[in-house]
């Protein structure tokens, strides 16, 4: 079956830097990319058990009638075919819906504030609840293209982590890229997290595709992010805890956001890996 | 840990795992007190908003109190809530038809605030459409809180809804009714019981604290003999023919003022400038108008048949102006109003015209013409028939008000096949009503009847290989693809075949780019499996292939998909037990 991304297109040189990202990406993996040139600064998206309204910021509204020729431009550049998408449902006249049903969306960091505000440190709430209710990984950008050569997966031996380890390791199969593991013990040893990748039946297909396990037993954190490789597309898993936290993703993925300029995938807690 | 995940996920407790009837009872409860307590706020909200701003309606200024009202609420919606004006029953229903009633949660708080600025100023409008919308988005996020799946959560919507109309009109058998014929469009076993009980919160919760009191009793009763009877025929028509003006006179406006290029608060603020200039010439156009339906049913509404035509004609122009130039708020009480006023005017002609002829009370026939007006917009004439019954309790009319519901609503879809409600979402194809063939059909996707074992063949394949092909394939059909870029150039089907098996001198002649259909009509696995049936209607054929991004996917076929269409029909007529 055809992997397909889905982007949500904005007109600017902002717009531009991220587009070529998921165009990328898309070559990559081999997907198609399935684009969305807004028509209103609003839409929905139906999930299994969540809608979410995305307030677009008025910047993704430029040009409209240079749009979809700057978007050919660039992915025939990367010698894309783009599937452009118009909704078909409407919930109300000027509130189109969305269909839902990629393998991957871009999205950057924030969609509904401005550009200016975008920085490190700040994942909007409507790409926070796109991570939580979707059923595929979301990828965010760096501000600025970069190709990456290597995909960092962060392994912290959650069920979500061990998600993310999958796609990862898909990633890594499909780009040809090495794949390189990070984990912060906090307190466990190594063996037990090869335990999970031994109970999960993972253990051989990590022994011969991991290039590096950054494994640290001591430091902190944000000072070990530093081994990141800065051209590495890190992967990881994000998950809700409770009715507050559902809101806000596990304090390790808010460091890694707030500390790490590079291109992100998020498996949210409703990530389903395809078969 | 393990006990907490248990309360956000009921669905999964042993007792609600193989029969989830109690777990909807207990959440309709919950949801039908919320829905009430929601209706209940917008009411006192109503009230407080109509005694503050009465004081100031004498000063010659008054007109603008409804413009401001309309301007506020469609600001606060488009700007504070994101959201589009309108009365909202139509987005539940979309909800519950396309998305198993998944509502945003804005939704729950965003048109009660709205509606209360646009009536409580003025606005011709009314807060039932608004309540339900609330109390469906509040059934919706409840469900969505504790994990319920796509028919427990339209279950709740329904709740919701049903909680809400009992708990403003004190009528918990109206709530029912109307969520089942208009909101959830079937009568199912699993669905009655919780929307019931949510019904009853929802009316006991308003009883508790407003009183148990019905909204518009009559002075006494109504004696309606055999010549009132017949005349209800004439009602019927009269009410038909007055909704079918409301409706068209609100699309009418909706057209006028979308063509008007100002920002959407101007616009709400222009028609309500408008409705405030009308209400200086007849005040009972102003506000929700629940006072003059009040008067008519008692008697006391001592104006003559100009007057009441007048009244009628300007309450269907004032509902026009708020609601379709921005305002926000529902069409159930001007409904009531006009249908009252239409009533009441149409007595008063045959007591003109037949003044030796016993009447019954005029107040009878106001009653009436509401049952009529309710029920040829909405063409529901059991909510139109068991509304009046509740909100009178003049149930020795039931007769009168069957003719005139069950006439009204026959002539009305004579003339408008859709209801208000319906009109928008029957044009756009997005009704889908459950276990309707459109709504089977939306719930498949290309993906889940896509066959994949095609066995693909190049162009530059001779007939003898091809034909080893053909031996080992249980299928008819054969994709013709690039074998450098992957690409979908054609189709080979059996049918290509036939002429030249017979003739071996062709088989190291014939390559297969030779007798593949280079024109073949092929399908996205994104269409909807509507038009993919279309498609193979109009080609005449049983299969189609599916190719995306110019590769060629798989097959979807006639055969599988009448499999799948009946997997999903069982599933979803199951589930209405």
């Amino acid at each position: 079956m055809e992997t397909t991304l889905f982007h949500v297109f904005r007109n600017t040189p902002l717009g531009r830097e991220i587009f070529m990202q998921s165009l990328y990406f898309c070559r990559g993996i081999n997907a198609s990319i399935v684009v969305y040139i807004p028509e209103h600064t609003k839409f929905l998206m139906y999930f299994d058990n969540d809608v979410v309204q995305v307030d677009l910021d008025e910047s993704y509204r430029t040009a409209p009638a240079t749009a979809k020729a700057h978007a050919l431009e660039l992915a025939r550049e990367a010698e894309l075919d783009p599937r452009f998408v118009r909704p078909k449902n409407f919930t109300a006249s000027t509130l189109p819906d969305l269909p839902v049903d990629f393998d991957f969306m871009c999205c950057p960091r924030s969609v509904s504030d401005l550009s200016s505000k975008i920085s490190l440190g700040h994942i909007g709430p409507k790409v926070r609840r796109i991570i939580n209710a979707a059923r595929f990984p979301v990828l965010i950008p760096s501000c600025l293209f970069k190709e990456w050569q290597s995909i960092l997966v962060f392994f912290g031996g959650s069920v979500n982590a061990v998600k993310a380890l999958k796609l990862g390791l898909r990633l890594g199969r499909e780009t040809g890229k090495p794949v390189d593991l990070f984990t912060q013990a906090d307190g466990m040893p190594k063996e037990s997290f090869e335990e999970i990748l031994v109970n999960r039946g993972m253990d051989e297909e990590v022994s011969q595709r991991v290039r590096t396990w950054h494994f640290f037993e001591t430091g902190s954190f944000e000072h070990n992010l530093y081994s990141v490789p800065h051209n590495a597309l890190t992967v990881m898993g994000a998950y809700g805890h409770g009715l507050v936290r559902d809101m806000l993703f596990g304090s390790t993925m808010e460091t890694i956001q707030t500390h790490l300029p590079n291109t992100m995938l998020i498996a949210g807690p409703n990530y389903v890996m395809p078969r | 840990m393990k006990q907490f995940i248990s309360w956000r996920h009921p669905a999964r407790l042993l007792p609600f795992r193989r029969d989830d009837r109690m777990l909807l009872i207990v959440m309709g409860i919950i949801v039908g007190i919320s829905s009430g307590l929601a209706a209940l706020g917008l009411n006192i909200s109503l009230v407080f908003m109509l005694e503050t701003l009465h004081h100031w309606r004498h000063h010659w200024w008054a007109f603008l109190l409804p413009a401001a009202g309309a301007m506020l609420s469609s600001l606060f919606l488009e700007k504070a809530m994101n959201e589009g004006a309108g009365h909202g029953v139509p987005e539940v229903i979309y909800s519950v038809s396309r998305y198993g009633g998944l509502m945003r949660f804005r939704s729950s708080i965003s048109r009660l605030v709205a509606s209360c600025l646009t009536i409580g100023s003025g606005g011709s409008a009314g807060p039932e459409a608004p309540v339900v919308m609330s109390g469906a988005a509040i059934g919706s996020n409840i469900a969505k809180l504790f994990y319920l799946n796509d028919r427990q959560r339209v279950t709740l919507v329904g709740c919701g809804a049903a909680g809400a109309i009992a708990a403003i009109f004190n009528a918990p058998l109206t709530g029912i009714i109307f969520t089942m014929e208009i909101i959830l469009g079937e009568w199912s076993m699993v669905n009655i019981i919780p929307i019931a009980v949510a019904a009853v919160s929802g009316a006991e919760i308003s009883r508790l604290l407003r009183g148990n009191s019905i909204a518009f009793e009559s002075s006494g009763s109504f004696h309606i003999g055999s010549v009132d009877l017949v005349a209800c025929l004439g009602l019927a028509l009269v009410a038909s023919m007055t909704s079918l003006i409301l409706t068209r006179m609100l699309r009418r406006m909706h057209g006028v003022s979308s063509r008007v290029s100002v920002p959407k608060w101007v616009r709400a603020a222009m028609g309500g400038a408008a409705v405030g200039l009308l209400g200086f010439l007849v005040p009972d156009v102003l506000g929700e108008g629940y006072h003059a339906i009040h008067a008519m049913i008692q008697g006391n509404f001592t104006t003559g048949l100009t007057i009441a035509a007048i009244a009628c004609l300007a309450k269907i122009l004032a509902t026009s102006l708020t609601l379709g130039w921005g305002g926000s708020g529902g069409i159930f009480a001007p409904c009531l109003v006009i249908g009252s006023f239409a009533g009441l005017a149409y007595h008063r002609l045959l007591v003109f015209f037949m003044p030796s002829v016993t009447w019954v009370n005029e107040g009878c026939f106001a009653l009436l013409g509401m049952a009529g007006m309710i029920s040829g917009i909405l063409q529901a004439p059991l909510t139109g028939i068991f509304l009046i019954l509740e909100i009178t309790g003049s149930y020795e009319v039931m007769l009168a008000l069957i003719i005139v519901s069950a006439l009204s609503t026959t002539i009305t879809h004579y003339f408008e096949p859709a209801s208000f409600y319906l009109k928008d979402l029957t044009e756009r194809g997005q009704l889908l009503r459950p276990g309707t063939d459109a709504r089977v059909l939306a719930d498949m996707t290309i993906r889940e009847v896509l066959e994949k074992d095609c066995i693909s063949v190049p162009p530059d394949m001779l007939l003898r290989e091809f034909l080893h092909v053909v031996k080992r394939s249980t299928r008819n059909y054969f994709p013709v693809e690039d074998p450098d870029t992957g690409y979908f150039l054609g189709m080979v089907r059996f049918d290509h075949v036939r002429p030249y098996i017979f003739n071996t001198v062709m088989y190291d002649a014939v390559l297969v780019e030779q007798i593949m259909d280079a024109d073949v009509e092929t399908v996205h696995y994104d269409d909807e499996l509507a038009d993919v049936l279309h498609k193979m209607d109009a080609t005449r054929c049983y299969s189609l292939p599916v190719v995306s991004n110019h590769r060629f996917v798989g097959m979807v076929s006639k055969a599988t998909l009448l499999d799948k269409y009946r997997d999903e029909l069982k599933v979803q007529t199951t589930q209405r037990m």
